[in-house]
């Protein structure tokens, strides 16, 4: 039985330590530890409801549209306003071009590298990674050119970021052809400027990515006009592209090496999600993606926010506990790090399914999300997982999407989907503009009133609680999609969703935990 | 530099689709952005084309209690690229939102580097002092053990992102995490290491670039160009030295006193002056309007919202963060902060026309810092809308 710490995990947002419990090449227990506190809802208590939606989103630098969103929306729903239909395609567009930019870069930029060799990829035939990416159906690059780039690269002695790397490593499958990885490599730099031609939709529309200007409290600032409406259009059909001719048939490429992964890595099985992209009801249940909780079996329920209900018996914190966000408190207490008492930042959110107890360790993120979304039948998403279920071997069992490849799958195969509504909504506003008198902002007056906004980030649920009191924030309260999956334990000693995924993996090399990163990573935290 | 060294660069350049005509047009603009003439492009090529033969110049770039925003956002850019300037320009050995490493192998790059010296440190976020350091861990330890030593064998640091300039929103009241810039961080450990701050939230990768060409490849650190660049916050002139409002394209309809009022109305609609919504364009002192964001796709004012004025810095002051000085951000304020300064407009009240003059005061100072003193319009007297608005003299 051993210890072992990783610490930083890098390639994700922020900080985050795991730490692992090993035996006989299996994971037996699992902490993991946010490692930052800054004290967003102290700083926005007494502000005015209007600044919230600009401070907010500075959470996350990778997610700040969704936090955005979900701060405005809670302004407007403690005001009781409703923002008009211009205003629901715009952030429907603005939210649309993170979820690209973010996915994609997620895939390429932070979790390639677990699954692919850079190192060997030197050892490619050219002829043959043409051959295999048009066999694969993926996008074909100047495969030569990125050998040599990166031959040059690694007789210059000199690794920069890839310094340490665990180049070789037995995790990586032996079968994987050397001209896979190439490819990977050819489409890891050309992602890098596909994610950044999907911010720059959100560079007009929200005046700069990341941290963006438009969406504020009773609709949008921006006025789409047929120039800036034909930027963003052309951009999201060159993003589309992309995760169509490369993203998707890259993944189907790699997964069949992967398939061990159909087999651990899963979790708790339990997925929320409070839904993303509104339709004209603006009812989360008709969201596109939709609104759903599921804690057994295959059953969805709606999920309330007034079921959701933190727990600090582990966690830096002094405030009352087990206690639902819109009574939330935040009073920071450090003490020391110790697995068996408190070692995280990070609350231990629960949901309570029957609206009392501990409640349940739920995973949100992409997963949770097609899952529910799957439950529910929204048809373009029931097609895309049966296909590549189909593809996979595993047709007509959906169980085996929880799992870390199931996780990986899941998040680009909603890349895919979310591609396709975006270029819809495009052309929608185009419509509704062309039908006159567009409507983009509610004015509003109210200075008291409770609200909650719950939305989707590419990573995961994400809902803000807003007291308002005589014009200025009473309360502020955020449960961010990653408090969610880093929770720590909760006060039954149960493990939270990423500590659960971890449990029962295996560790072919415990001083190089492979299989621990890339489940950690899955979560995209 | 050897004529056959100079051609497999731009072979190198051309694999990738940049023509040698391409890069001197790019070498041109980051001349611009400098502050150096434009016919100084062949001098940075030069320094380039040296740089990306020999050996790669060591940079540091370091997580503090940040978003991860100005990493999100440098990975953005387009002049270079990111690959190109982590592949080919610089040798970031420790880079934790984007290294291969992880862990304690990640900790052994940090830790070589760093024993090494002489690198650039790019710094992101905000230095965590709160429950002695605690606030941020990294490695089981508080960041800020090693953080002294990390600064003070660096030869440079570029602050990046407005947190790292003085705590950003991190530090606005109360300052509950214990936030300070890295400029507090090092005169509290009596660090002399030369600081460079880049404010704005997050920060916009084109001053990063120019900063990196700056120290790096135009060898300004040694020769101490660098920091008569500077300004009192350590912000460089060129970039820092006027106002949003100066270079704003909607700066016509301020002088005729056009203003939006509301959101969603006609004159938000005929693109009208932001300034009474909020905007804090006339106290900023960024050149967004002219450098854009997300290569250049757009920026702030031109997607319709104000400024929030996310590049006001004050790096040896608490509460001189961009939030506390700034918010609430719709509302034009009785008090301006430019910097250490703080004045009103002449008449108190919701008076556009009135908050105007203390605007075209302050604009006169961004005038003075740009060496442009012909600016300026007259007074007007109140329009027709401030008074429907309930405004009047």
């Amino acid at each position: 039985m051993a210890r072992k710490v990783v610490d930083p995990l890098t390639r994700i947002e922020g900080h985050l330590r795991v730490e692992v419990e090993v035996d006989g090449g299996e994971v037996t227990d699992a902490w993991v530890s946010g490692s930052l506190y800054r004290g967003m809802e102290t700083v926005l208590k007494d502000r005015r409801p209007q600044d919230a939606f600009y401070v907010s989103q500075r959470i996350c630098g990778v997610c700040p549209i969704s936090h955005g969103h979900a701060s405005t929306m809670s302004a407007e729903s403690a005001m009781g306003i409703q923002i008009p239909e211009g205003a629901r395609l715009v952030r429907n567009l603005i939210e649309a071009a993170q979820f690209l930019h973010s996915h994609i870069l997620w895939f390429y930029t932070l979790a390639a590298l677990d699954y692919v060799d850079p190192v060997k990829a030197l050892e490619a035939d050219i002829a043959e990674t043409y051959a295999l990416a048009q066999a694969a159906g993926t996008r074909v690059s100047d495969f030569g050119a990125v050998a040599s780039r990166l031959a040059a690269f690694v007789e210059s002695g000199t690794l920069s970021i890839f310094t340490n790397g665990w180049f070789g490593h037995p995790a990586y499958p032996s079968e994987m052809p050397p001209e896979l990885h190439l490819i990977a490599v050819a489409h890891y730099l050309e992602a890098l400027e596909m994610q950044g031609r999907a911010a720059q939709i959100i560079g007009i529309m929200g005046g700069k990515f990341p941290h963006f200007m438009t969406s504020v409290n009773g609709g949008t600032a921006f006025v789409p006009t047929e120039e800036k409406l034909d930027d963003v259009l052309y951009r999201f059909t060159e993003v589309a592209a992309f995760v169509k001719e490369a993203m998707i048939p890259d993944t189907l490429a790699i997964a069949p090496f992967y398939l061990d992964a159909l087999g651990y890595g899963g979790g708790t099985g339990k997925f929320l999600s409070w839904g993303v992209f509104d339709a004209p009801s603006f009812q989360g249940v008709d969201r596109y993606l939709p609104n759903g909780v599921i804690t057994s079996g295959l059953t969805v329920e709606d999920a309330k926010s007034e079921n959701v209900v933190e727990w600090i018996d582990h966690s830096w914190y002094k405030s009352g506990n087990g206690l639902n966000p819109s009574q939330g408190e935040t009073v920071a207490d450090f003490t020391s790090y110790d697995t068996a008492d408190r070692y995280s930042w990070g609350k231990s959110v629960r949901y309570q399914a029957n609206g009392d107890g501990t409640g349940e360790s739920t995973e949100v993120g992409p997963l949770a999300r097609m899952v529910v979304a799957y439950v529910r039948g929204v048809e373009p998403v029931v097609a895309l997982i049966d296909s590549t279920l189909e593809a996979l071997g595993a047709a007509g069992k959906p169980e085996v999407l929880v799992s870390l490849l199931g996780r990986v799958a899941a998040r680009n195969l909603e890349t895919a989907y979310v591609a396709d509504l975006a270029l819809g909504w495009v052309l929608e506003l185009v419509e509704y503009i062309k039908a006159g008198d567009p409507q983009f902002f509610q004015p509003h007056d109210v200075t008291d009133g409770d609200g909650v906004g719950m939305w989707e980030a590419p990573r995961g649920s994400v809902a803000h609680w807003m007291s308002i009191k005589g014009g200025r924030i009473d309360r502020y309260q955020v449960v961010a999609p990653t408090t969610w999956d880093i929770a720590p334990r909760d006060t039954d000693g149960v493990r939270g969703p990423m500590e659960e995924s971890l449990v029962g993996s295996p560790c072919i090399d415990p001083e190089r935990p492979m299989e621990v990163v890339r489940i950690a990573r899955s979560f995209d935290p | 530099m050897a004529y056959e060294d100079q051609d497999a660069f731009h072979s190198a350049l051309a694999a990738r689709g940049v023509s040698r005509r391409d890069f001197l047009k790019w070498c041109g603009s980051t001349a611009v952005m400098l502050g150096l003439a434009e016919s100084l492009a062949p001098q940075i090529a030069a320094a380039i084309e040296v740089s990306a033969i020999q050996p790669r110049s060591p940079a540091l770039w370091v997580n503090g209690g940040a978003c991860t925003g100005c990493t999100e956002s440098v990975a953005q850019a387009d002049t270079p690229d990111v690959a190109t300037i982590v592949l080919d320009l610089l040798s970031i050995n420790y880079f934790e939102t984007i290294m291969m490493a992880q862990g304690e192998d990640a900790e052994s790059a940090k830790r070589d580097m760093i024993d090494a010296g002489g690198y650039t440190l790019i710094f992101e976020g905000t230095v965590m002092t709160g429950f002695d350091g605690n606030t941020l861990r990294v490695a089981g330890k508080p960041q800020i053990e090693e953080l002294p030593e990390i600064c003070e064998k660096a030869a440079a640091i570029i602050a990046v992102g407005s947190c790292a300039v003085d705590g950003g929103w991190v530090a606005a009241n109360p300052n509950p995490a214990g936030g300070i810039g890295i400029l507090q961080f090092c005169k509290d450990n009596n660090i002399e290491t030369p600081v460079i701050n880049l404010p704005t939230c997050p920060v916009n990768p084109e001053w990063v670039i120019a900063m990196v060409i700056d120290v790096l490849f135009l060898g300004q650190l040694e020769s101490g160009a660098i920091l008569e660049k500077l300004d009192d916050f350590n912000r460089p002139k060129m970039i820092f030295g006027q106002t949003i409002h100066d270079n704003c394209p909607r700066r016509g309809h301020f002088e005729n006193g056009e203003f939006v009022y509301e959101f969603g109305t006609e004159e938000e609609a005929k693109g009208f002056c932001l300034y009474a919504v909020g905007c804090k364009g006339p106290q900023t002192f960024t050149n967004c309007p002219i450098v854009r964001w997300n290569s250049r796709a757009g920026w702030c004012v031109e997607s319709g919202s104000p400024c929030i004025g996310c590049g006001s810095a004050n790096p040896l002051k608490a509460g001189g963060n961009w939030v506390d000085v700034n918010a609430p951000f719709l509302n034009r304020h009785r008090d301006i902060h430019v910097g250490e300064w703080v004045t009103q407009p002449v008449v108190v009240g919701a008076v556009a026309g009135a908050a105007a003059v203390g605007a075209l005061a302050l604009h006169g100072i961004g005038m003075k810092a740009a060496g442009r003193m012909d600016g300026g319009a007259p007074y007007e007297e109140t329009k027709e809308h401030d008074r429907k608005k309930g405004g009047g003299k």
